[in-house]
Protein backbone atom coordinates (compact mmCIF):
# COMPACT_ATOMS: atom_id res chain seq x y z
CA UNK A 1 0.00 0.00 0.00
CA UNK A 2 2.86 2.30 1.39
CA UNK A 3 4.53 1.55 -1.98
CA UNK A 4 1.95 3.82 -4.24
CA UNK A 5 1.56 6.50 -2.11
CA UNK A 6 3.76 8.75 -4.42
CA UNK A 7 2.24 7.84 -7.28
CA UNK A 8 -1.76 8.10 -6.21
CA UNK A 9 -0.90 11.51 -5.19
CA UNK A 10 0.65 12.62 -8.91
CA UNK A 11 -2.71 11.21 -10.27
CA UNK A 12 -4.63 13.34 -8.30
CA UNK A 13 -2.56 16.19 -9.28
CA UNK A 14 -3.05 15.28 -13.05
CA UNK A 15 -6.89 15.19 -12.12
CA UNK A 16 -6.52 18.87 -10.98
CA UNK A 17 -4.98 20.09 -13.52
CA UNK A 18 -7.31 19.11 -15.89
CA UNK A 19 -10.18 20.63 -14.07
CA UNK A 20 -8.35 23.92 -13.83
CA UNK A 21 -8.73 24.21 -17.48
CA UNK A 22 -10.82 26.89 -18.86
CA UNK A 23 -13.07 27.12 -21.31
CA UNK A 24 -12.62 29.39 -24.00
CA UNK A 25 -15.64 31.64 -24.26
CA UNK A 26 -16.74 31.66 -21.02
CA UNK A 27 -16.72 35.06 -19.14
CA UNK A 28 -15.74 35.35 -16.00
CA UNK A 29 -17.75 37.29 -13.19
CA UNK A 30 -15.66 37.81 -10.42
CA UNK A 31 -17.14 39.33 -7.27
CA UNK A 32 -15.76 42.43 -5.19
CA UNK A 33 -14.81 42.10 -1.90
CA UNK A 34 -16.82 43.63 0.27
CA UNK A 35 -15.70 42.26 3.61
CA UNK A 36 -15.53 45.39 6.22
CA UNK A 37 -13.84 45.03 8.99
CA UNK A 38 -15.14 46.04 12.21
CA UNK A 39 -13.67 47.57 15.33
CA UNK A 40 -14.29 47.66 18.39
CA UNK A 41 -15.89 50.76 19.86
CA UNK A 42 -16.22 51.79 23.37
CA UNK A 43 -14.53 53.03 26.23
CA UNK A 44 -10.97 52.25 27.70
CA UNK A 45 -9.79 52.87 31.00
CA UNK A 46 -6.36 52.29 32.04
CA UNK A 47 -3.88 53.67 34.37
CA UNK A 48 -0.08 55.31 33.75
CA UNK A 49 2.29 52.30 35.21
CA UNK A 50 5.36 54.90 34.96
CA UNK A 51 4.17 56.70 37.84
CA UNK A 52 4.00 54.35 40.50
CA UNK A 53 7.49 52.97 39.12
CA UNK A 54 8.73 56.33 39.68
CA UNK A 55 6.91 56.71 43.29
CA UNK A 56 9.34 53.69 44.29
CA UNK A 57 12.27 54.57 42.50
CA UNK A 58 12.10 58.58 44.10
CA UNK A 59 11.97 59.37 47.26
CA UNK A 60 11.15 62.82 46.66
CA UNK A 61 7.87 61.81 43.98
CA UNK A 62 4.66 59.84 44.60
CA UNK A 63 2.41 59.88 41.31
CA UNK A 64 -0.81 58.00 40.28
CA UNK A 65 -3.05 58.68 36.59
CA UNK A 66 -6.34 57.55 35.33
CA UNK A 67 -6.69 57.40 31.74
CA UNK A 68 -9.87 57.27 29.61
CA UNK A 69 -10.61 57.69 26.51
CA UNK A 70 -13.50 57.12 24.47
CA UNK A 71 -14.04 56.69 20.57
CA UNK A 72 -16.05 59.24 18.33
CA UNK A 73 -14.91 58.43 14.93
CA UNK A 74 -12.64 55.91 13.11
CA UNK A 75 -10.00 57.81 14.26
CA UNK A 76 -10.55 60.12 16.89
CA UNK A 77 -11.01 59.36 20.24
CA UNK A 78 -11.79 61.80 23.36
CA UNK A 79 -9.10 61.39 25.91
CA UNK A 80 -8.75 62.68 29.32
CA UNK A 81 -6.21 62.02 32.35
CA UNK A 82 -6.51 62.74 35.70
CA UNK A 83 -4.21 62.26 38.47
CA UNK A 84 -2.36 63.41 41.91
CA UNK A 85 1.46 64.05 42.19
CA UNK A 86 3.49 65.24 45.04
CA UNK A 87 6.91 66.32 44.06
CA UNK A 88 9.99 67.27 46.09
CA UNK A 89 11.92 70.16 43.49
CA UNK A 90 15.52 70.18 45.19
CA UNK A 91 17.34 73.21 44.36
CA UNK A 92 20.61 74.66 44.78
CA UNK A 93 19.20 77.60 47.07
CA UNK A 94 15.91 75.70 47.63
CA UNK A 95 13.85 73.24 48.54
CA UNK A 96 10.39 73.16 47.95
CA UNK A 97 7.71 70.32 47.39
CA UNK A 98 4.58 70.79 45.12
CA UNK A 99 1.37 68.66 45.80
CA UNK A 100 -1.45 68.18 44.11
CA UNK A 101 -4.56 66.88 41.53
CA UNK A 102 -4.75 67.28 37.86
CA UNK A 103 -7.39 67.25 34.76
CA UNK A 104 -5.61 66.87 31.46
CA UNK A 105 -8.56 66.60 28.28
CA UNK A 106 -8.69 66.47 24.55
CA UNK A 107 -8.01 64.59 21.51
CA UNK A 108 -6.33 62.06 19.85
CA UNK A 109 -6.47 61.20 16.17
CA UNK A 110 -5.07 57.99 14.88
CA UNK A 111 -2.62 58.34 11.61
CA UNK A 112 -1.81 55.14 11.43
CA UNK A 113 -3.85 52.41 8.80
CA UNK A 114 -4.68 49.21 10.26
CA UNK A 115 -4.41 45.60 8.59
CA UNK A 116 -7.69 44.08 9.03
CA UNK A 117 -9.47 43.88 12.24
CA UNK A 118 -6.62 45.14 14.07
CA UNK A 119 -6.78 47.86 16.34
CA UNK A 120 -3.25 49.74 16.95
CA UNK A 121 -2.74 53.31 17.08
CA UNK A 122 0.28 55.27 16.47
CA UNK A 123 -1.56 59.11 17.50
CA UNK A 124 -1.17 62.73 17.64
CA UNK A 125 -2.85 64.55 20.18
CA UNK A 126 -4.11 67.57 21.86
CA UNK A 127 -5.07 68.40 25.48
CA UNK A 128 -5.77 71.04 27.93
CA UNK A 129 -4.38 71.29 31.34
CA UNK A 130 -5.18 72.04 34.36
CA UNK A 131 -4.03 71.65 38.18
CA UNK A 132 -4.83 72.55 41.27
CA UNK A 133 -2.24 72.55 43.89
CA UNK A 134 -0.50 73.78 47.26
CA UNK A 135 3.33 74.42 47.30
CA UNK A 136 5.52 74.46 50.42
CA UNK A 137 8.85 76.61 50.48
CA UNK A 138 10.93 73.91 53.05
CA UNK A 139 14.30 75.74 53.34
CA UNK A 140 16.09 78.04 51.62
CA UNK A 141 19.31 79.45 51.38
CA UNK A 142 20.36 83.31 50.55
CA UNK A 143 22.76 83.74 47.76
CA UNK A 144 24.88 85.46 48.92
CA UNK A 145 28.21 84.42 47.40
CA UNK A 146 29.74 86.09 44.35
CA UNK A 147 32.94 85.11 41.66
CA UNK A 148 35.10 87.67 42.98
CA UNK A 149 35.07 87.16 46.74
CA UNK A 150 33.21 83.68 47.15
CA UNK A 151 31.08 83.87 50.59
CA UNK A 152 32.94 86.29 52.28
CA UNK A 153 29.91 86.24 54.88
CA UNK A 154 28.14 83.15 56.00
CA UNK A 155 24.62 82.24 54.92
CA UNK A 156 21.89 80.41 57.01
CA UNK A 157 19.85 77.58 56.14
CA UNK A 158 16.17 79.24 56.28
CA UNK A 159 14.08 76.56 57.83
CA UNK A 160 10.47 78.52 58.52
CA UNK A 161 8.39 76.50 56.24
CA UNK A 162 6.18 79.05 54.02
CA UNK A 163 2.78 76.98 52.63
CA UNK A 164 1.12 78.10 49.52
CA UNK A 165 -2.52 76.57 48.75
CA UNK A 166 -4.85 77.08 46.04
CA UNK A 167 -1.81 77.55 43.43
CA UNK A 168 -3.90 76.23 39.82
CA UNK A 169 -1.43 76.29 36.04
CA UNK A 170 -3.60 75.99 32.61
CA UNK A 171 -1.56 74.64 29.95
CA UNK A 172 -1.99 73.27 26.51
CA UNK A 173 -0.30 69.83 25.14
CA UNK A 174 0.74 68.46 22.20
CA UNK A 175 1.23 64.36 22.15
CA UNK A 176 2.36 61.87 19.80
CA UNK A 177 2.55 58.37 21.02
CA UNK A 178 1.81 54.82 20.47
CA UNK A 179 -0.79 52.32 21.37
CA UNK A 180 -0.72 48.38 21.05
CA UNK A 181 -3.54 45.91 21.49
CA UNK A 182 -1.75 43.17 23.12
CA UNK A 183 -4.28 41.10 24.15
CA UNK A 184 -8.13 40.96 23.53
CA UNK A 185 -8.76 44.70 24.20
CA UNK A 186 -5.85 44.92 26.26
CA UNK A 187 -3.95 47.87 25.22
CA UNK A 188 -0.08 49.17 25.92
CA UNK A 189 0.71 52.68 24.88
CA UNK A 190 3.85 54.63 25.39
CA UNK A 191 3.73 58.59 24.40
CA UNK A 192 5.51 61.82 24.81
CA UNK A 193 4.66 65.12 25.50
CA UNK A 194 5.53 69.18 25.01
CA UNK A 195 3.73 71.40 27.13
CA UNK A 196 3.01 75.17 27.10
CA UNK A 197 2.14 77.24 30.22
CA UNK A 198 -0.59 79.40 29.77
CA UNK A 199 -1.29 81.05 32.75
CA UNK A 200 0.31 80.29 36.26
CA UNK A 201 -0.45 81.45 40.08
CA UNK A 202 2.84 81.99 41.41
CA UNK A 203 3.01 81.58 45.48
CA UNK A 204 4.14 85.29 46.38
CA UNK A 205 7.98 86.19 46.14
CA UNK A 206 9.15 82.67 45.26
CA UNK A 207 7.57 80.55 42.02
CA UNK A 208 5.96 77.46 40.94
CA UNK A 209 8.80 74.85 39.81
CA UNK A 210 6.93 71.77 39.71
CA UNK A 211 3.33 71.93 38.56
CA UNK A 212 1.28 68.07 39.14
CA UNK A 213 0.06 67.24 35.47
CA UNK A 214 2.60 69.28 33.67
CA UNK A 215 6.38 68.38 35.68
CA UNK A 216 8.99 70.81 36.26
CA UNK A 217 8.27 74.18 34.61
CA UNK A 218 11.30 75.02 32.51
CA UNK A 219 12.42 79.12 32.20
CA UNK A 220 10.58 79.57 29.35
CA UNK A 221 7.10 78.00 30.84
CA UNK A 222 7.06 75.06 28.84
CA UNK A 223 7.27 71.40 30.16
CA UNK A 224 7.61 67.76 28.82
CA UNK A 225 5.84 64.62 30.29
CA UNK A 226 6.15 61.07 29.04
CA UNK A 227 3.13 58.28 29.86
CA UNK A 228 3.48 54.68 29.73
CA UNK A 229 -0.23 52.94 29.95
CA UNK A 230 -1.80 50.07 30.48
CA UNK A 231 -5.84 50.11 29.41
CA UNK A 232 -8.24 47.99 28.44
CA UNK A 233 -11.06 49.04 26.46
CA UNK A 234 -14.80 48.18 27.30
CA UNK A 235 -16.69 47.54 23.94
CA UNK A 236 -19.89 49.08 23.60
CA UNK A 237 -20.26 48.97 19.36
CA UNK A 238 -18.92 46.88 16.81
CA UNK A 239 -18.40 49.50 13.74
CA UNK B 1 -1.71 63.41 4.76
CA UNK B 2 -1.97 61.46 7.94
CA UNK B 3 2.52 61.73 7.22
CA UNK B 4 2.27 65.33 7.31
CA UNK B 5 0.52 65.43 10.51
CA UNK B 6 3.24 63.26 12.30
CA UNK B 7 6.61 64.84 10.08
CA UNK B 8 4.44 68.61 11.21
CA UNK B 9 4.19 67.24 14.78
CA UNK B 10 7.58 65.97 15.16
CA UNK B 11 9.34 69.18 13.48
CA UNK B 12 7.20 71.61 15.64
CA UNK B 13 8.38 69.32 18.49
CA UNK B 14 12.43 69.69 17.27
CA UNK B 15 12.09 73.61 16.84
CA UNK B 16 10.02 74.21 20.32
CA UNK B 17 11.76 71.95 22.35
CA UNK B 18 15.08 73.89 22.68
CA UNK B 19 15.18 74.45 26.46
CA UNK B 20 17.40 76.98 27.67
CA UNK B 21 19.83 75.94 30.31
CA UNK B 22 18.77 76.70 34.12
CA UNK B 23 22.09 78.22 34.93
CA UNK B 24 22.43 81.29 37.27
CA UNK B 25 24.76 83.78 35.10
CA UNK B 26 24.11 87.04 37.52
CA UNK B 27 27.23 87.86 39.48
CA UNK B 28 26.81 89.42 42.59
CA UNK B 29 22.83 87.61 42.95
CA UNK B 30 22.92 89.55 45.86
CA UNK B 31 24.00 93.02 45.44
CA UNK B 32 27.67 94.49 46.80
CA UNK B 33 28.14 97.62 48.00
CA UNK B 34 30.09 99.92 45.73
CA UNK B 35 32.54 102.60 46.82
CA UNK B 36 34.46 104.56 44.72
CA UNK B 37 37.76 106.81 45.97
CA UNK B 38 37.61 110.81 44.85
CA UNK B 39 40.18 113.23 45.63
CA UNK B 40 39.21 115.49 48.30
CA UNK B 41 41.08 118.77 47.12
CA UNK B 42 39.55 117.92 43.10
CA UNK B 43 35.98 116.42 44.03
CA UNK B 44 35.36 115.30 40.24
CA UNK B 45 38.41 113.16 39.78
CA UNK B 46 38.53 109.26 40.90
CA UNK B 47 41.97 108.84 43.22
CA UNK B 48 43.42 105.78 43.34
CA UNK B 49 43.52 104.47 47.07
CA UNK B 50 48.01 103.11 47.34
CA UNK B 51 48.50 100.18 49.43
CA UNK B 52 44.86 99.57 50.21
CA UNK B 53 43.65 96.27 52.77
CA UNK B 54 40.02 96.10 53.54
CA UNK B 55 38.90 93.36 56.61
CA UNK B 56 35.36 93.65 57.83
CA UNK B 57 35.34 93.32 62.25
CA UNK B 58 35.41 89.41 63.24
CA UNK B 59 37.06 88.41 59.99
CA UNK B 60 40.21 86.53 59.98
CA UNK B 61 40.94 86.58 56.29
CA UNK B 62 41.07 90.65 54.47
CA UNK B 63 38.52 90.82 51.41
CA UNK B 64 41.82 92.66 50.04
CA UNK B 65 45.55 93.02 50.51
CA UNK B 66 47.65 95.49 49.47
CA UNK B 67 46.20 96.41 45.89
CA UNK B 68 45.51 99.73 44.27
CA UNK B 69 42.23 100.97 43.57
CA UNK B 70 39.65 104.08 43.03
CA UNK B 71 36.58 101.64 43.09
CA UNK B 72 35.77 98.75 45.10
CA UNK B 73 32.77 96.63 45.98
CA UNK B 74 32.10 94.86 48.88
CA UNK B 75 29.71 92.37 50.28
CA UNK B 76 27.43 93.19 53.17
CA UNK B 77 26.54 90.50 56.02
CA UNK B 78 23.13 89.93 56.02
CA UNK B 79 23.19 87.86 59.26
CA UNK B 80 23.84 90.73 60.86
CA UNK B 81 22.34 94.59 61.42
CA UNK B 82 25.54 95.87 61.32
CA UNK B 83 28.66 95.21 59.05
CA UNK B 84 32.29 97.14 59.64
CA UNK B 85 34.94 96.75 57.65
CA UNK B 86 38.13 98.36 58.33
CA UNK B 87 39.55 100.07 55.28
CA UNK B 88 43.45 100.18 56.05
CA UNK B 89 45.09 103.26 55.61
CA UNK B 90 43.41 102.40 59.16
CA UNK B 91 39.81 103.72 59.43
CA UNK B 92 36.63 101.93 59.85
CA UNK B 93 33.58 102.37 58.11
CA UNK B 94 30.39 101.24 58.86
CA UNK B 95 26.90 100.21 57.47
CA UNK B 96 23.87 99.46 59.64
CA UNK B 97 20.83 98.01 57.06
CA UNK B 98 17.73 95.91 57.79
CA UNK B 99 17.48 93.53 54.45
CA UNK B 100 14.69 91.43 53.42
CA UNK B 101 14.83 88.30 51.16
CA UNK B 102 14.08 88.35 47.06
CA UNK B 103 13.28 85.55 44.79
CA UNK B 104 15.16 85.59 41.49
CA UNK B 105 15.42 82.26 40.15
CA UNK B 106 15.13 78.76 40.20
CA UNK B 107 19.19 78.81 39.55
CA UNK B 108 20.29 81.41 41.85
CA UNK B 109 17.39 81.37 44.46
CA UNK B 110 17.17 84.00 47.14
CA UNK B 111 19.02 87.64 46.72
CA UNK B 112 19.52 89.62 49.84
CA UNK B 113 17.86 93.66 49.43
CA UNK B 114 19.77 95.91 52.19
CA UNK B 115 16.89 98.27 53.23
CA UNK B 116 17.81 101.99 54.76
CA UNK B 117 21.42 101.49 54.82
CA UNK B 118 23.28 103.77 57.05
CA UNK B 119 26.81 105.04 57.01
CA UNK B 120 29.71 106.32 59.32
CA UNK B 121 32.91 106.91 59.46
CA UNK B 122 35.69 107.11 62.44
CA UNK B 123 36.56 110.67 62.44
CA UNK B 124 40.64 111.41 62.60
CA UNK B 125 41.13 108.78 59.22
CA UNK B 126 42.27 109.23 56.11
CA UNK B 127 38.94 109.75 54.64
CA UNK B 128 37.98 112.92 54.86
CA UNK B 129 34.74 113.15 53.77
CA UNK B 130 31.39 110.79 52.67
CA UNK B 131 28.21 110.76 50.59
CA UNK B 132 25.72 109.81 50.53
CA UNK B 133 25.46 109.00 54.95
CA UNK B 134 21.97 106.94 53.64
CA UNK B 135 20.86 104.62 51.01
CA UNK B 136 17.27 103.31 50.97
CA UNK B 137 17.78 100.23 48.71
CA UNK B 138 20.65 98.11 47.79
CA UNK B 139 19.90 96.43 44.56
CA UNK B 140 21.97 98.12 41.67
CA UNK B 141 25.02 97.22 40.61
CA UNK B 142 25.16 99.95 37.78
CA UNK B 143 26.73 102.78 39.37
CA UNK B 144 28.62 103.44 42.83
CA UNK B 145 26.96 104.22 46.06
CA UNK B 146 29.35 105.99 47.93
CA UNK B 147 32.09 108.49 47.33
CA UNK B 148 34.93 108.87 49.68
CA UNK B 149 36.68 111.70 49.40
CA UNK B 150 40.90 111.27 50.81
Amino acid sequence: MYKYFISICLLFVFAENYSQEQKKDSIIYQEKDTVIYKTNYGLRLGMDISRPLFSSLYSNYNGLEIIADYRIKKNVYIAAEIGFEEKTSIEDYSNSTSKGNYIRLGLNYNAYDNWLDMNNEIFVGYRYGFSLFNQTLNNYTTNVSDMENGSYFPAVLNTVGQASTSLNTHWSEFMIGIKAETLHNLFIGFSFSYKILMSVKDPENFMTLFSPGFNRIFESNTGFGINYTISYLIPFSKK
Amino acid sequence: MKKNILFLVLLTGIFTACEKDDFCIENPVTSKLIIDFYDDTNRETLKNVQRFSIIAEGKTDSLFVNKTFNSISIPLNSLTLETIYTLKKNDDTGAAADNKKEFVSRSCGFKVIFNNLEFSSNTNSWITDFTPTTIINLDDQSTAHVQIFH
